[in-house]
């Protein structure tokens, strides 16, 4: 058998499994011995980069099929299983309307409201009341030169302009408990070191971590889905690891906070 | 002790008042409140809430439901409750003439429960040229066409970017499924198949459309 036959086998089988998933074709009606068999025919054949997708295309699809078919399994074990063929017989025999009445039988619409209330109302009013005209919130900016004065470091910490600690000192006390925590060279779930008793503090925290992975005090890594990510301790900064730098977006929002309070 | 019991009639009460707000009036892009979302609004005792506010309801036909995520769960944990969504709906039934004020062709409940029990009968998925080809059986194709996509932006059905048809979140926080393939199944048989109803004393907020297993019918 030629490659391109045996890949146009491999592409018959990927179809067939994809209806499978889509629910077209009944999950046990596959021969999953003979998609197995072929699949291990072709194996020792690849030798592009493009037949081995193909090979790792028809073994994911087929992993699908054997999803569905669990999911028949369980689907068939709960009283919700009736025969389909029957089904649809019964469906075919019944007029128009008997369909109806048993649908309207076993339907519980939702409720859902929507209105303005009294208070809403004179809330609104008193926000419009204080709502500057348009002619006087988009007017060009009055800008007044002012005499440039100074302050002292210690003035503008009073202030709260600047903080206690540097933002470097911050950093390291935060590396430093990460090696409390995590161990030298350690690693540490990324919720389980961000997470805190307030949504704000685990907010300051995660912003922390982003700048000690940034500065190369810590490292972080994920799985290959990208689902778990972990800190890990570096016992040297290393602000140039060599590697290339990729952006790891992570969510720390509140639904997720509140999540990860409840466990 | 009376004016501690009284106290905590006042106290049920309010926060009963306060899941009405929460459950009744849509605060999201779809109706139905979370449980965390009630947990952090009624407090520990929310679920204590919803019961006392599912007896409230009863006079007036109507009921707290509950949907999971995940439709097989049978006994929810904790957190499986917290995940779920609480819905108020009707808990009767309806008939043809009220569902035609409030919008429904009779084709357009038969096709959307043709569909459903189609989509039921194929494990919860199925293509929507199957479905159509089921529909245009007893409908013209325009219109299986047009109440399709009417379906779907209803929240009845969804569909993915195969063109498979799957049964959406309004499917199943309103349609008792179990019921409506049994109704299907026992139509025209004799013994007509007695209606699932609320046994007496039964409160609380009710799941909808978990399947059970065989042995317990």
């Amino acid at each position: 058998m030629s490659r391109t036959q045996a890949q146009e086998e491999l592409r018959s089988i990927i179809g067939l499994c994809r209806s499978v998933t889509a629910g077209s074709v009944e999950p046990f009606a596959v021969d999953i011995d003979y998609i197995l068999g072929v699949i291990r025919k072709h194996y020792p054949e690849i030798k592009s980069l493009q037949e081995f997708c193909t090979d790792a295309e028809a073994i994911s699809e087929l992993s699908g099929v054997l999803k569905r078919q669990d999911e028949w399994i369980q689907h068939q074990s709960t009283t919700l299983y009736k025969d389909p063929f029957l089904l649809s017989q019964q469906l075919m025999k019944m007029e128009i309307g008997a369909i109806a009445e048993s649908f309207l039988k076993s339907w519980h619409p939702v409720l859902e409201m929507e209105q303005l209330s009294a208070k809403t109302l004179a809330g609104s009013l008193v926000y419009w009341t204080d709502l500057l005209p348009m002619s006087m919130r988009w007017r060009p900016m009055d800008v007044t030169e002012v005499e440039a004065g100074t302050a002292t470091m210690d003035e503008a910490r009073e202030l709260g302009i600047i903080p206690e600690e540097g933002f470097a000192e911050i950093l390291e006390a935060s590396w430093r408990e990460l090696c409390e925590k995590a161990g030298v060279g350690g690693r540490i779930g990324y919720w389980d070191w961000i997470g805190a008793d307030t949504y704000q503090e685990t907010v300051i925290r995660s912003y922390l971590a982003c700048f000690m992975v940034g500065y190369g005090y810590a490292e972080i890594v994920t799985d290959r889905f990208g689902e778990n990510a972990e800190l890990v301790h570096n016992p040297e900064p290393r602000a140039e690891p060599g590697r290339e730098k990729i952006s790891i977006p992570t969510l720390v929002d509140y639904e997720e906070w509140s999540r990860w309070r409840r466990g | 002790m009376a004016p501690r019991v009284k106290g905590g009639e006042a106290a049920y009460a309010r926060k009963a008042r306060d899941a009405v707000h929460l459950l009744f009036f849509q605060h999201h892009r779809l109706p139905g409140v979370r449980g965390w979302e009630l947990r952090q609004e009624l407090g520990p005792e929310w679920q204590s809430v919803l019961e006392v506010l599912d007896k409230q309801l009863q006079p007036l036909d109507l009921q707290v439901t509950r949907v999971f995520d995940d439709p097989t769960i049978i006994e929810p944990n904790q957190g499986q409750l917290a995940d779920a969504r609480y819905y108020i709906t009707l808990r009767g039934s309806m008939d043809q003439k009220t569902a035609k004020t409030i919008g429904w062709r009779v084709d357009d409940i038969a096709g959307l429960a043709v569909a459903i029990a189609y989509i039921i009968s194929k494990q919860g998925k199925a293509p929507r040229v199957d479905v159509e080809k089921v529909l245009q059986e007893k409908l013209p194709g325009w219109r299986v066409k047009m109440s399709l996509d009417r379906y779907i932006q209803q929240g009845y059905l969804g569909e993915d970017e195969r063109g498979t048809l799957y049964m959406d979140w309004r499917s199943r926080a309103e349609v008792d499924q179990k019921q409506l393939v049994d109704l299907i199944m026992s139509f025209g048989k004799k013994t007509e198949a007695k209606e699932q109803t609320e046994e007496p004393g039964e409160q609380g907020p009710r799941t909808r459309q978990t399947p059970q297993p065989e042995s317990s019918e």
